[in-house]
């Protein structure tokens, strides 16, 4: 009875390693909590709050809009208006999805402002009809400035970040906030606009190109 | 899902990764896997790949990006402060 009770109950356990089974839910209890401590006054816990929003600026803006030129204002962005919304917090579980949303946002706004960008590449950001998230068509470059390649090799791998390359830029997005930054398939919809159905489709499909490119080398 | 076709296993396999399949599904796909080398290898190499990935986003980012960043903080509170 017991065992064919267990045979029909939905199994909610990821059949990758624990260590890779890091729930977000976990993530997005920490991160409230620390964004309690910061509103509340701990300078700690603020310190610590503005680094990672600046990380998540440099990793969104080198990973996934992949002008490194950029990066740099992105993070002040980042860390001006995380600042100014701790100040004002009041849903402090929905910081990280706020994060993501808004330096995904300046991403893209630095992306219209540049004077030099190819008036072609403005038009696909305004949605083309596979996209939705606005990042469809722009391909990584390599770094002009700030680290040099074997500093990012070291951070990434060097196989990890052509195959990153490799991926379709809407992919590119997906894989990054998913399996990177670890949000949820929720919080992506949330963050990029798209349903779940189709983060999990891109995610999908997204996977196998990166396996492939992996096991190619 | 049939435990036999592979083309079906194989579009479900990052569900099952997940664990967002049945537990029936998930039987199926590891009773294929086991007489099925190459959906067994995709699986593997799927589960690498991930793994890949997530150790990646735990990485510490390269110094000079921490310093940089660890200055704009001091920078900005120092500011607020005074
Ligand atoms: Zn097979």
């Amino acid at each position: 009875m017991a065992a064919s009770n267990r045979a029909v109950t939905k199994t909610r356990n990821s059949h990758l390693s624990p260590e890779e089974n890091d729930t977000s839910d976990t993530r997005v209890a920490e991160c409230a909590r620390l964004v309690r401590q910061a509103a509340a006054g701990d300078r700690d816990a603020m310190e610590r709050l503005l680094m990672q929003a600046q990380e998540v600026a440099f990793r969104f803006s080198f990973l996934v809009c992949g002008h490194a030129q950029d990066a740099e204002d992105v993070m002040q962005d980042a860390l001006l208006k995380t600042y100014r919304h701790i100040g004002r917090i009041r849903e402090p579980e929905h910081f990280r999805t706020w994060l993501y949303k808004t330096v995904r946002n300046t991403c893209l706004m630095k992306r219209r402002r540049r004077v030099d960008e190819p008036s072609h590449l403005l038009s696909i950001e305004q949605g083309g009809p596979a996209s939705g998230d606005g990042f469809t068509a722009v391909d990584v470059e390599d770094p002009a400035q700030g680290p040099d390649e074997a500093a990012m090799n070291t951070w990434l791998g060097e196989r990890l970040r052509a195959a990153l390359k490799a991926l379709p830029p809407s992919y590119r997005m997906i894989v990054f906030l998913r399996e990177m930054e670890g949000l949820s398939t929720r919080e992506v919809a949330k963050v990029t606009g798209i349903s779940e159905a189709n983060v999990k489709t891109r995610l999908h499909r997204a996977r196998g190109i990166l396996r492939e490119q992996l096991e190619d080398v | 899902m049939k435990a036999g076709d592979c083309a079906a296993i194989l579009a479900h396999i990052s569900a099952y990764l997940d664990g967002e399949l049945e537990a029936t599904e998930c039987d199926a796909i590891e009773r294929h896997c086991r007489e099925c080398d190459s959906c067994a290898s995709v699986v593997a190499g799927l589960r690498h790949t991930v793994g890949l990935c997530r150790e990646a986003g735990s990485a510490p980012l390269p110094d000079v990006v921490r310093a940089k960043a660890r200055e704009s903080v001091k920078k900005l509170l120092a500011e607020k402060k005074s």
